[in-house]
């Protein structure tokens, strides 16, 4: 037993070590470069970035441009998943329904920029298609549009997920009381949903704040924060320590948001038992919802056309020929290739160590009684308040002058922190399920700790380490924000390359690049269904 | 799945990520690694002479943005990634002054304007006004001539020009305002343009040229030397010499102390190859003349330059003008 507990500890603190390794000490580097001065420590660099004008103009326009977007997409997301879960809208279109609000989930955020401007520009597919644009697409419009397409899949699911856990029997009973409309609807929905509504709106806020992808590719003359960072960082007068300052700047809305949604979560209603079967859904409704989701799911789907219409134009919009001719050329060119390369390389090993760390963490932080293990859940806050943006920065501070700058290294290490949270609470959760007795059994059976965890804990949580991989894999497949402080020549990804050709105007190879990515990810997430059904058949 | 499989499932897995992983951080450690602002078409010549000439395999070029490797020569210094920078002249030696940084280059022709030893100009920009002929009479505008006119109210919204803080092509333009208007009146002029370009301010030099061919607009600022190309491509594409003038920027390719002989030998192999090989093909593409002998057909009808040597402390005093007359 003494030997367990000094395996438990020895694995408690390594991995301890890799998160301040790998998290605190980027992240106090940041902290500490923001208090540099010529001469020691100063608050003269917040003075400065707090005393010009800019900082806070383009920490208003953050603020109120994140805002719009997150209102519009907590609407459409509450509006998906309530047809999902209370009407009786045909099965098959509640799947097309939520695999459609997902999809944009499987390419870089700078995409979605470039589909806007090929979509709704003044040569855009449907500017072209209604005689002239529909609206100006540089700068807030755009932005707005952007952000909400990045970030209604994640506000979607988590309400899909809330909903699922509701209790429909409680709409019967306020049927039978005779209760009108609205007060059923308040005490039976909105009522028992306002916590993950405001998580939702929340999580659209800080996700639109800190992305760096859309306003890079579709801002225009509307400055937000995130462009404000990089020009600092990567512009023409680099100023590391302003920089910091903005980061810090950055990090505040997200740290109090992640506060404000620990205490909505307080609030949150527990059922005492689920009953999912749908009640009383009228056929009005059910049309009415049932086509204003669909109408959402196909307009989101359209803005994505000219990702698949463009690279396969000959000259597009002079000369609207099929040709494959761009296609094959990116193909040809090998640096390209390297490119894609790169990032499934990053990729993969993302999510391979990435399932290892999860399931380590998750595994002390839940079958364990380590001192250490309650650190984990406070590291999971962390990672998931930190945005990309500031922890590579941090990472470009704390590594610029060691020998792992320019390695692949630094971006995988940089993905398996930055996407930590989601897969280390699915592992946590998975094994919290699990009966509490098997490793005293396993212990009986004279089996040792390792041998329980390998024998049956680890064949156990299979299925959710799947999805981890999974999760794991897209995001490190689509993530800009951080990176972009971290590439070298050497390692270039696809959502980089795409910035600097972006610089050229080089569309078609933009979108061919993007396309890669998507069908990289479909294939990926194909396999880990394909992997998961088998498994539930099977037992 | 049984235990054996699963063993040796988790070696290979392992296995490979450890395989996969190192091996990528190791690549080719021996290549050059060249940093350059320039256009892809000027960055394919130069793949295409260095292929030529045999170096194929031993080099890898990197585009950046012009502002983005001025930040990194400035702050970086010699602890930049590349071993060879193509860039602005003027950035060149700056980044020289503040960080002593590069090698002595010499060429074996002569130059036409003396410039420091530490650099060889590869090509000259020459910056002009551009239309789109089909869209002007479709939108019924009047052909503008000289950069003031395209502050006129009827070119709102359907012009586009590279912006100053990222595109040294950006900085032709504010050159020639403020070197004919003076500062003040300049600004103001500065000003109702900026505010007629609304939100076609691109931040790479050749983004007007660009939306200028799709049609996004109707008139764009760019290089001369692209709408040349553009015309000849029969594409309604027509150049318009500012009276204002033409002005002209060199880009340079230069070499990085790296204090590593071997590779450094190569690297300056490889930047006299891309300055006297390349040279004659760049020529066809930038028509400016750098070198004693070089002839030009086609010349702008303006050439002018500006009065002092061009250093990184004037772009940031005409930076401050054009973010002044933004506000």
């Amino acid at each position: 037993m003494i030997k367990t507990t000094m395996l438990m500890r020895g694995m408690g603190f390594l991995l301890l070590a890799t998160f301040v390794f790998l998290l605190a000490l980027p992240l106090g580097a940041v902290v500490l470069k923001s208090f540099e001065g010529v001469d020691g420590w100063t608050l003269h660099n917040y003075e400065q970035a707090l005393s010009s004008g800019v900082l806070k103009e383009v920490f208003f326009n953050s603020v109120w441009v994140s805002t719009i977007a997150a209102v519009i997409t907590t609407v459409l997301a509450f509006l998906l998943a309530y047809t999902i879960h209370f009407t009786n809208v045909a099965k098959p279109i509640k799947k097309i329904i939520r695999l459609g609000v997902t999809l944009p989930m499987l390419l870089p955020t700078i995409t979605y920029g470039f589909v806007l401007i090929y979509a709704f520009g003044n040569q855009g597919i449907f500017s072209r298609l209604f005689g002239q644009p529909l609206f100006t697409i540089y700068g807030f419009n755009g932005l707005v549009i952007g952000y909400v397409l990045y970030t209604l899949p994640a506000a979607f699911l988590l309400m899909h997920n809330a909903m699922q856990y509701m209790d429909h029997r409680f709409i019967i009973v306020s049927h039978l009381m005779h209760d009108g409309k609205w007060r059923r609807f308040y005490h039976t929905i909105l009522r028992p949903m306002l916590s993950p509504i405001g998580g939702a709106f929340i999580l659209a806020f800080i996700l639109s704040f800190t992305d760096y992808g859309i306003p890079a590719s579709v801002g225009g003359t509307y400055d937000v924060i995130a462009t404000t960072l990089y020009q600092t960082m990567l512009g023409s007068i680099p100023n590391f320590s302003q920089g910091a300052v903005i980061s810090i700047v950055m990090l505040a809305p997200a740290v109090l948001g992640m506060i404000t949604m620990g205490i909505l979560e307080r609030g949150n209603v527990s059922y005492k038992s689920v009953s999912q079967q749908v009640a009383f859904a009228s056929k009005t409704k059910t049309v009415l919802f049932g086509s204003g989701s669909v109408i959402v799911v196909i307009a989101l789907l359209a803005v994505f056309t000219p990702l698949i219409i463009v690279p396969f134009t000959t000259a597009y919009p002079f000369d609207f020929g099929f040709t494959l001719t761009h296609f094959q050329a990116v193909i040809q060119m090998p640096e390209l290739m390297n490119v894609y390369k790169n990032s499934l390389l990053v990729a993969v090993c993302t999510a391979l160590v990435g399932v290892v760390i999860a399931f380590i963490a998750g595994l002390l932080s839940a079958r364990t009684n380590l001192k250490s293990r309650k650190a984990f859940d406070v590291i999971a806050m962390v990672t998931n308040a930190v945005p990309g943006m500031v922890l590579g920065l941090g990472y470009l501070f704390f590594f610029n002058n060691s020998s792992l700058k320019g390695t692949f290294f630094i971006i995988i290490a940089y993905a398996i922190m930055h996407f930590f949270t989601t897969p280390f609470l699915m592992v946590k959760n998975a094994l919290q399920k699990m009966d509490p007795s098997w490793e005293v059994t396993g212990a009986l059976l004279r089996d040792s700790w390792l041998q329980t965890v390998y024998r049956v804990i680890l064949p156990n949580v299979k299925r959710t380490l799947v999805e981890v991989f999974s999760y794991y894999f897209i995001n490190a497949m689509v993530t800009v924000s951080g990176v972009i402080f971290l590439v070298t020549t050497h390692t270039v990804l696809v959502s980089t390359k795409i910035k600097e050709l972006q610089h050229f105007s080089k569309f078609n190879e933009i979108f061919i690049l993007s396309l890669f990515i998507l069908v990289t990810n479909i294939v990926v997430k194909i396999i880990c269904e394909f992997y998961l059904n088998r498994q539930s058949k099977r037992g | 799945m049984n235990k054996k499989a699963m063993g040796f499932l988790a070696v290979a897995s392992s296995a490979v990520v450890l395989a996969a992983c190192g091996n990528g951080s190791a690549s080719s450690n021996d290549q050059v690694i060249i940093y350059s602002n320039a256009d892809d078409e000027a960055i394919e010549v130069m793949q295409n002479t260095l292929n030529d000439k045999g170096f194929k395999g031993e080099y890898i070029i990197q585009s950046v943005g012009t502002s983005e490797l001025g930040g990194k020569l400035l702050a970086e210094g010699k602890k930049i990634e590349a071993d060879i920078v193509t860039m602005a002249s003027y950035y060149i030696d700056s980044a020289d002054a503040q960080h002593d940084m590069f090698i002595d280059l010499t060429s074996s022709k002569a130059l036409i304007d003396e410039t420091s030893n530490i650099q060889l100009p590869i090509l000259g920009n020459v910056g002009s006004i551009f239309v789109n002929t089909e869209m002007l009479v479709q939108k019924g505008l009047d052909t503008p001539t000289s950069l003031k006119d395209l502050t006129d109210p009827q070119y709102k919204d359907l012009i586009s020009i590279p912006n100053i803080m990222d595109s040294s092509t950006g900085w032709l333009l504010v050159q020639a305002v403020i070197a004919e208007y003076g500062e003040k009146e300049g600004q103001q002029i500065l000003a109702d343009l900026i505010g007629n370009v609304g939100p076609h301010l691109e931040s790479s030099g050749s983004g007007p040229i660009k939306k200028v061919k799709t049609g996004e607009v109707p008139i764009g600022f760019g290089l001369r030397a692209q709408a040349l190309d553009a015309k000849e491509e029969g594409l309604p594409i027509d150049y318009i010499d500012p009276i204002e003038g033409n002005y002209s920027l060199a880009e340079s390719v230069a070499v990085i102390d790296k204090e590593d002989d071997e590779k450094e030998k190569k690297a300056q192999e490889i930047a006299i190859t891309i300055a006297n090989e390349a040279r004659e093909q760049l020529l066809v593409q930038y028509p400016v003349a750098l070198y004693e002998g070089e002839n030009v057909a086609n010349e702008p009808a303006y050439l002018k330059k500006w009065t002092s040597t061009l250093t990184v402390e004037l772009l940031q005093q005409h930076q401050a003008i054009f973010n002044a007359a933004k506000q």
